[in-house]
């Protein structure tokens, strides 16, 4: 009881330099990767807006812990780590949201493509099906 | 009427060719297609010794995306009326003819044809279906009805037969893995002219139906999903009517 009631008046928790240090370290390893990534040809450009805009947050946040304690208040949380863990979480939701998006529209286009290919073929073998026919026709009057 | 008949085929090398020739024989004025959806067997190869023009998917796309390439290919290609039927050989292409009848005098866009005699009975005198297939019948009955405010009996239907409108609606908007239910809610909800007719039907010539309890129960579920997410859809009722 009386530790609820502490954690309730002790206003915040701060990040201490060694975890800002790790953290800093963490967003620009993963930025590199990110880079990495683009250079070998493994990710797109336009999918890597996203991740390079975490990662950015991540190095904003280490850097300047008193912003996340500014969101926090914003949010009306006492915790800054429930307000980073919220954010986090909400981000990835959305994100993976976006991706099954992104894969019912590509669905959506392998199954056109596929469509278009058998009717293209269909139409092929109709055309030369024809072709034999009067090919044959002729054979036959000749 | 030019007329285009297609029949979705995966894997149904044996009953391929005897329904290909039935449909020659009841309906000799039309053109056949049969949507091969990526079949591993000899589908293809017996639907073209038949004499059928063969759409190969280059890979299984689902029944609702070889459906759609059979709407696709006759609005593309001018086709007044068109209609389908499945490759087991459970429908009769005499009465595939019949649901043509009905776009051709221009009664109604789309046609489905039932299995059930008796619009109020689960049975039909050449049909026998087992518990899970009934009660998913049910389900989807009462749903299906609900959603569109029209009595259908044969919710699953694949005998079909459409004019040009169904054809423009169908080649855009086709749910690729639940065809069969979500179509007809879209087309009633287009304000396009459903009716169904009843029919007989065949014991399958060939293949096994999928359904297994589990399956079916999953199938009912999402089923309801696909219902209740459809009364939602935006409407693209075209201008003219």
């Amino acid at each position: 009881m009386t530790a609820l009631v502490l954690g309730a008046t002790d206003p915040k928790v701060h990040l201490t330099s060694q975890t800002r240090i790790i953290a800093a370290v963490l967003a620009l390893a993963f930025m590199a990767l990110v880079l990495e990534l683009i250079r070998r040809d493994k990710l797109q450009e336009r999918f890597s807006v996203v991740w390079f805009v975490a990662g950015l947050g991540m190095l904003v946040g280490a850097a300047f812990p008193g912003l996340l304690t500014l969101v926090a208040d914003a949010m009306g949380v006492r915790d800054t780590n429930v307000a980073l863990f919220s954010i986090v979480l909400l981000f990835l939701l959305g994100l993976a949201l976006n991706f099954s998006v992104t894969m019912s529209r590509q669905a959506a286009q392998i199954t056109r493509l596929a469509q278009e290919r058998a009717l293209e073929k269909a139409r092929e073998q109709a055309s030369s099906g024809e072709n034999g026919r009067k090919a044959e026709g002729q054979r036959l009057e000749s | 009427m030019r007329t285009l008949v297609f029949i979705p085929a995966w894997n149904e090398e044996s009953p391929i060719a005897e329904v290909i020739a039935g449909v020659r024989e009841s309906l000799p004025e039309a053109d056949l297609l049969v949507i091969d959806d990526g079949s591993t067997d000899l589908t293809a190869e017996r639907a073209r010794k038949a004499g059928a023009v063969v759409a190969s998917l280059p890979f299984n796309q689902g029944l609702g995306a070889a459906l759609q390439t059979g709407y696709l290919h006759a609005l593309r290609e001018g086709y007044e009326a068109c209609a389908h039927l499945d490759a087991d050989g459970q429908h009769p292409p005499a009465e595939v003819a019949r649901l043509l009848e009905e776009i051709y005098a221009n009664r109604a866009d789309l046609v489905i044809g039932s299995r059930y005699r008796d619009p109020g009975k689960a049975e039909s005198d050449d049909y026998k279906p087992t518990l899970s297939r009934r009660i998913g019948t049910g389900v989807f009955r009462f749903f299906l009805t609900l959603a569109t405010r029209q009595r259908f009996t044969d919710t699953t239907s694949g005998m079909r037969a459409a004019n040009r409108r169904v054809m423009a609606l169908f080649s855009e908007h086709y749910s690729p893995d639940f065809a069969e239910i979500e179509s007809l809610q879209l087309a009633v909800r287009e304000e396009l002219r459903v009716e169904e007719l009843p029919v007989r039907m065949l014991e399958r010539a060939g293949g096994t139906s999928f359904l297994t309890p589990v399956r079916s129960a999953f199938f009912i579920f999402k089923g309801l999903i696909v219902l209740m997410v459809g009364q939602f859809r935006p409407r693209h009722v075209e201008a003219e009517r």
